[in-house]
C-alpha cells in the first residue's frame, strides 16, 4: 500500500506522527544546568515532555545526553535549574515506582539467571509474588527470552543481555522510561526489534525518553531534541525539523543547524 | 524500610553465590584450609624433643635411711615422670660428652642430676634452713624459645609429680617440700592446645577476610556494571540495599562458622565451653562491620584488580596486630596500642572468651559494644556513601 507520510512527505515510507497527550506534562525541565568543574555538560536546558511521547535526545558523544538522563533519574545533582516529573520536583522517592531506567551499561547480574534477574528487579519495586510471576512471563515473551529463563546471564549473547536489560527496566510496569543509548553496539536487526518494542510501549501510553547518536533512528521519535555541547539547538517533530532546515534527513538537519552544512 | 524489597537484595546475592561456585568454595575452603594447615603444622605443641639425660645421682640404697627404708633414687623417679611424648629421652651414661651432644645440635638439651641429688634433697627436708635444696642442671640450646619453654615446662611438671608422690610415702605435707608449685587452672588447663586457642581466632579471621573481600568485589562490580545505578533509580532506599546485603552475609557467615567449627571438632576435637549462639552473634557483628568497611573501601577501587590490592592492607594488620597467632602481649609495647584500632582484635578476644573460658555477655560486653559501634559506624557511613550524589 502506498502511503504518504504526513510529517516528511515521503511516499512509500510509513512514518506517522504518533498521537500524544499534550495536556499531560510528564517531564518539565527549567534552566537545568550541570557543570563538572569548569566544564558545563548541560547548559540551561528547558524542555517539556508529554505523556505517550517517544522523545529522542539526539547528539554526538559528549553533548550532554546521558547527563540529562542521570539528572532526571536522580543520579546526578543539577548545578542549577530544576526539573519536575509527574509534577513533583525531583529527586522524589515516591515517583520512582513509575520510572524505568536502562543505563548505558548492560546493568544486569552476570552470575544470576535470567529468571533471577527479572525476579530481583521486580522485587526491589516491592512487587508481590503472583503479580511478579505473571509479569515475568509477559516480559520473557516480549523480549523473546522464554527459552533462556534459567540460563546464567554470563552465558548469553550480547544481544540477549541487551534484551534482558530492557526487560529488567520494564518489569515493574513503569509509565515513564529512560533509555540511555539502548541501541549502541547493537546489530541492525536487534535495533529494528528494539524500536518495535519502544513503539509498542508508546502505544500503551508509556512515555519513553531515549538518547542516541544514530540520527536515522530519530525518525521513529515523536519529537527530538538536538543537543550540541550541552545546548539544546533544536526541538520538534522530526518532520518539522527537516522542513525548517529544508533537509532530507535529521543528520543533514543537525549539520545544517550546527552551521557545518548549507541546505 | 520495606522487608520485601530488602529481602530481594539478600535473595539475589545468595543465589549468585549458588551459581558462582568458585567464590562459594573460597568462602568455605579458605578457613578450612587455614585451620587444617595451621592445626596440623603450626600446632604449637612440640613433640619428640631430643634430650640427653645424665644421671649421676648415687641415690639412697634400701635400708640406709630410717625415713625411707625402701631406699630412694630421686633422679630416676623424676626421669620416669618426664612425658616421653614431648621429650625423646636418651639416657647418657658417659659423663664427658653430654654437653658436646648439645653443642653439635644432636640434642636440644641435657639434663644433669648431680651425684648427691637424693641425699641433698633429704637433707634439705630435714633442715630446710641450713641446707639448700638440690639443683637439676639443664644445659640448653636456647636458639628456639618454644622448645626451651617446652623442656622447662616438662621438667617442672615432672618434679612436681615426683614430689607429690613422695609426699605420700614420706608422710609429710607438700607444703614442707623444697619445691612446690601447684598449678590450678581457672580456664582450660594442661590439655589446652594451640589449636583450641587458634580455632576461635581463625573463625573470626575468616569471616573478616571473606566479608570484606567479597563486599569490595560485589560493590566494585555493582558500580562498574551499572546495576548500582539501576538500584539507586528504584524506590529501594540505600539502607535497604545495605541491610539486604547484610542479611545475605549473615547467612553466609553462619554457614561458614558452622563448617569451620564442625571441622575443628571432627579433626582436632576442640573443646567449646561457652555458648555457641553467643559465639555466632559475635561472628555476625564482625561480618556486619566488615561489610560496611568493604562498601566504603569499594569506593576507592575502579575494578577488581584494584580491589585485590586492598588485601595486604587488611590482611597484615589483622594477622600481626589482632592476636590471631600470638598473644597481643607478645607485640612490642609501643605497637600494642595499634591493636586497639583493629576491630578483629575484639572479635578474636570475644570468641576466645566464649569458647575457652565460657564467658557470657556480662564479661565480654566491652568487646561486643565495640563491635556493635564498629558495625553501626561503617554501615551508616556506607549508606551515606551510597546516598552521595555529584
Amino acid at each position: 500500500m502506498k502511503v504518504t507520510c504526513p510529517s516528511c512527505g515521503l511516499v512509500g515510507k510509513v512514518m506517522f506522527d504518533r498521537l500524544f497527550d499534550a495536556s499531560a506534562k510528564v517531564v518539565e525541565i527549567h534552566d537545568l544546568t550541570k557543570a563538572f568543574g569548569k566544564f558545563t555538560a548541560v547548559d540551561s536546558l528547558n524542555l517539556t515532555i508529554f505523556k505517550g511521547e517517544i522523545y529522542g535526545l539526539l547528539g554526538p558523544n559528549g553533548s550532554g545526553k546521558t547527563t540529562i538522563i542521570k539528572m532526571l533519574c536522580g543520579l546526578l545533582r543539577p548545578t542549577a535549574g530544576s526539573a519536575k516529573i509527574f509534577g513533583h520536583p525531583i529527586p522524589y522517592k515516591s515517583i520512582m515506582n513509575q520510572i524505568g531506567y536502562m543505563p548505558q551499561d548492560t546493568a544486569i547480574y552476570l552470575d544470576n539467571t535470567v529468571h533471577e534477574n527479572l525476579l530481583f528487579f521486580g522485587g526491589i519495586y516491592g512487587m508481590p509474588k503472583n503479580q511478579l510471576e505473571k509479569k515475568e512471563r509477559e516480559m520473557l515473551a516480549f523480549v523473546n527470552l522464554k527459552d533462556w529463563r534459567d540460563s546464567l546471564v554470563s552465558t548469553l549473547s550480547g544481544g540477549m543481555k541487551h534484551r534482558l536489560s530492557l526487560a529488567c527496566s520494564l518489569i515493574h510496569e513503569p509509565t515513564l522510561v529512560f533509555l540511555d543509548e539502548p541501541t549502541v553496539g547493537v546489530d541492525p536487526e536487534l535495533r529494528a526489534t528494539f524500536w518495535g518494542y519502544f513503539e509498542s510501549l508508546a502505544q500503551k501510553g508509556i512515555t519513553v525518553i531515549i538518547t542516541t547518536h544514530y540520527m536515522d533512528e530519530a525518525d521513529h521519535c515523536t519529537r527530538v531534541g538536538l543537543l550540541r555541547q550541552g545546548h539544546l539547538i533544536a526541538d520538534g517533530r522530526p518532520g518539522e525539523l527537516k522542513e525548517k532546515t529544508r533537509t532530507r534527513s535529521l543528520e543533514e538537519a543537525f549539520l545544517f543547524l550546527t552551521g557545518r552544512k548549507q541546505s | 524500610m520495606r522487608l520485601r524489597r530488602t529481602l530481594a537484595f539478600s535473595r539475589r546475592a545468595l543465589l549468585q553465590f549458588r551459581h558462582d561456585r568458585r567464590t562459594f568454595a573460597f568462602v568455605l575452603i579458605m578457613p578450612l584450609l587455614m585451620i587444617l594447615i595451621f592445626g596440623y603444622t603450626f600446632g604449637g605443641d612440640v613433640k619428640g624433643i631430643t634430650v640427653e639425660v645424665m644421671n649421676q645421682d648415687a641415690g639412697l640404697t634400701p635400708g640406709s635411711s630410717l625415713l625411707l627404708p625402701d631406699g630412694l633414687f630421686l633422679a630416676k623417679e623424676v626421669t620416669q615422670n618426664l612425658d616421653e611424648n614431648v621429650l625423646s629421652l636418651h639416657i647418657n651414661t658417659n659423663s664427658e660428652d653430654g654437653r658436646q651432644i648439645v653443642h653439635e645440635g644432636k640434642a636440644w638439651a641435657m639434663i644433669v642430676f648431680p651425684a648427691n641429688f637424693t641425699q641433698k634433697f633429704l637433707a634439705s627436708i630435714m633442715t630446710p634452713d641450713t641446707i639448700p635444696s638440690p639443683k637439676i642442671e639443664i644445659y640448653l640450646d636456647g636458639s628456639n624459645p618454644t622448645i626451651v619453654a617446652a623442656i622447662l615446662k616438662e621438667v617442672t611438671k615432672s618434679v612436681q609429680t615426683t614430689l607429690r608422690e613422695l609426699s605420700a610415702s614420706l608422710n609429710i605435707s607438700e607444703v614442707d617440700m623444697p619445691i612446690a608449685i601447684e598449678q590450678i587452672y581457672a580456664y582450660g588447663g594442661d590439655q589446652t592446645r594451640f589449636i583450641d586457642y587458634f580455632a576461635p581466632g581463625v573463625i573470626s579471621f575468616a569471616i573478616m577476610m571473606v566479608t570484606t573481600m567479597i563486599t569490595i568485589i560485589l560493590f566494585v562490580n555493582e558500580r562498574r556494571n551499572g546495576t548500582l545505578q539501576r538500584l539507586l533509580v528504584s524506590p529501594a532506599s540505600e539502607s535497604e540495599i545495605v541491610v539486604g546485603y547484610a542479611l545475605a552475609f549473615a547467612v553466609i557467615g553462619v554457614i561458614q562458622s558452622i563448617v569451620v567449627l564442625v571441622a575443628a571438632i571432627l579433626f582436632f576435637g576442640i573443646t567449646i565451653v561457652g555458648n555457641i549462639f553467643l559465639a555466632l552473634v559475635v561472628i555476625l557483628l564482625l561480618a556486619f562491620g566488615h561489610q560496611g568497611l568493604g562498601i566504603l573501601l569499594s569506593a576507592g577501587a575502579k575494578n577488581e584488580l584494584q580491589a585485590i590490592q586492598f588485601i595486604p592492607l587488611i590482611l597484615f594488620p589483622s594477622i600481626l596486630l589482632a592476636g590471631l597467632f600470638w598473644p597481643i602481649e607478645s607485640i612490642p609495647s609501643y605497637l600494642q596500642p595499634l591493636s586497639y584500632l583493629i576491630p578483629l582484635r575484639y572479635g578474636i578476644d570475644a570468641e576466645r572468651s566464649i569458647m575457652l573460658r565460657g564467658w557470657g555477655v556480662g564479661e565480654i560486653w566491652v568487646d561486643i559494644g565495640i563491635l556493635v559501634l564498629f558495625a553501626v559506624l561503617t554501615l551508616s557511613a556506607s549508606v551515606l556513601l551510597l546516598k552521595r550524589r555529584n
